[in-house]
């Protein structure tokens, strides 16, 4: 299988400037890159071309839903030349999207593709902000602000360049607004790339605890502190936990039919869950309407077998979720106590 | 359902069987009794705009409406889109009418 990072963020925030820094590094030689033109002028594609080779360009403008079919054929050419011998074989393929496009849809392209998923899966999402101007970008672009709320890992750029007390506010209204993300600075050199780019998160014990690790502050933290942008763009991102096992039938039910008519609004959902159906912990991870499979953690993190999920929406209040969510957990808890009663008057029959 | 999903074999992220490594606790529930779990508590979840779901053969779902009309789907994300398909109103848990209707049991 192989790894899949999208790399986004709002124009100019410096994301060729970070695929040049990683594709120069020998450890990424064997790395296939996609890169979208945007406009007339393909001038990412010229800035990377002298890195890297087999750098792919989209006839289309943006990778949105009304182009997706371009990224499943880009995707599958590559690696059909890569099997044929006519390109090198990769172990490694980067997206990187126009400034203004939303990347769930290609999230979406590589779990739901039959073909596509069956060789590739996604690693993470990468998301630079501009440290000089990301402010006023999260401020009066939507796209901005989405990008970074549904990335993973999160670098604020130009670090040199801006002053320190801007850094600190920036990296504020980004860890209110995706409070599980990670996020670095740069100032176009020094990042962790294993980090940025060989860490997956969606298949990686270490990334869950790590997740973990943050869900937690955010719950005993900072979680009712209501970011002035958050408010600007109607995002929330909260927290909810519930004590004792759940039923994954019915959270499964849940989470489903919820997608289907909000997966819109819901950015990201991320958790961990003590199931009936499993001794350990059960890691889920979400982009809007695309969930990837469960991970399973190998122990419970401090002991604590409590279900927590943080969701980060757009338009959608906690009290209605956690509402929602404790009706379908309920419905599922009265039959099972019903099953078990059925079981014990069998059994003393 | 899809064709293609069908003779690939993909098994949506929700089912057991498709993620049995995460699955390996105490309660393991063999694939019918799984299945049937699940279909009771869609049907809950149908109750309210009047739909109904089953099993079928342990690899579909078949939906169907008050006047007759069904749908076989693959998986149960499927199984939302077809409601609306159908003709009915989305099941949207996250209504207040609809969570009203959840817990009366009733339409």
């Amino acid at each position: 299988m192989i790894p899949v990072n999208i790399v986004t963020g709002f124009l100019g925030s410096g994301k060729t400037t970070l695929l040049r820094e990683v594709l120069g590094r020998p450890e990424y030689a064997d790395t296939a890159v996609i890169v979208n033109e945007f406009g007339e002028i393909g001038l990412d594609h010229f800035l990377l071309e002298e890195v890297e080779e087999g750098i792919l360009l989209l006839q289309s403008g943006c990778i949105c839903c009304t182009i997706r079919s371009d990224l499943q054929e880009t995707i599958r050419s590559l690696q059909k030349r890569a099997g044929d011998g006519l390109i090198p074989k990769f172990r490694r393929l980067i997206i990187e999207t126009t400034g203004i496009a939303d990347p769930a849809p290609i999230v979406s392209t590589i779990s739901s593709d039959p073909l596509i998923s069956k060789h590739f899966y996604l690693a993470n999402i990468v998301c630079t902000v501009d440290g000089l101007s990301g402010a006023s970008s999260l401020a009066s672009a939507p796209e901005a602000f989405k990008q970074a709320a549904v990335a993973d890992r999160i670098l604020v750029t130009k670090s040199d360049l801006t002053e320190i007390d801007i850094l600190v506010k920036i990296e504020k209204t980004l860890r209110h607004l995706n409070p599980t993300a990670s996020i670095q600075r740069s100032s176009g050199a020094e990042f962790d790339t294993k980090h940025l780019f060989s860490q997956d998160v969606f298949v990686s014990n270490a990334e869950a605890e790590d997740v973990l690790t943050k869900l937690d502050r955010h719950l005993k933290g900072s979680a009712s502190i209501q970011d002035p942008l958050k408010i600007l763009h109607d995002i929330s991102s909260f927290s909810l936990e519930f004590p004792g096992s759940i039923d994954w039938i019915a959270f499964g039910v849940w989470l489903t039919a919820t997608l289907h008519v909000h997966g819109e609004n819901i950015l990201r959902v991320k958790g961990i869950l003590n199931t009936r159906e499993s001794a350990e912990p059960v890691f889920i991870n979400g982009v809007q309407h695309t969930m990837h499979p469960p991970i399973h953690m190998d122990r419970w993190p401090n002991g604590e077998r409590t279900s927590r999920i943080i969701f980060i929406t757009r338009g959608i209040k906690k009290d209605i979720v956690q509402r929602s969510l404790h009706a379908f957990l309920s419905a599922a808890d009265k039959e099972y106590r019903q099953n078990e009663l059925a079981d014990l008057t069998t059994f003393r029959t | 359902m899809c064709g293609l999903c069908g003779l690939l074999g993909i098994d949506h992220w929700t089912e057991t069987s498709a993620n049995a490594e995460v699955f390996s606790g105490d309660i393991e529930r063999s694939i019918r009794h799984e299945r049937a779990h699940r279909v009771l508590l869609l049907n809950k979840a149908l109750a309210p705009v009047r739909m109904k779901a089953r099993d079928f053969q342990a690899s579909s779902y078949i939906i169907s409406s008050s006047t007759g009309r069904s749908e076989i789907v693959h998986d149960i994300q499927a199984l939302w889109l077809a409601v609306e398909k159908m003709g009915s109103k989305p099941v949207d848990p996250l209504s207040a009418e609809y969570l009203d209707q959840l817990s009366k049991g009733q339409p």
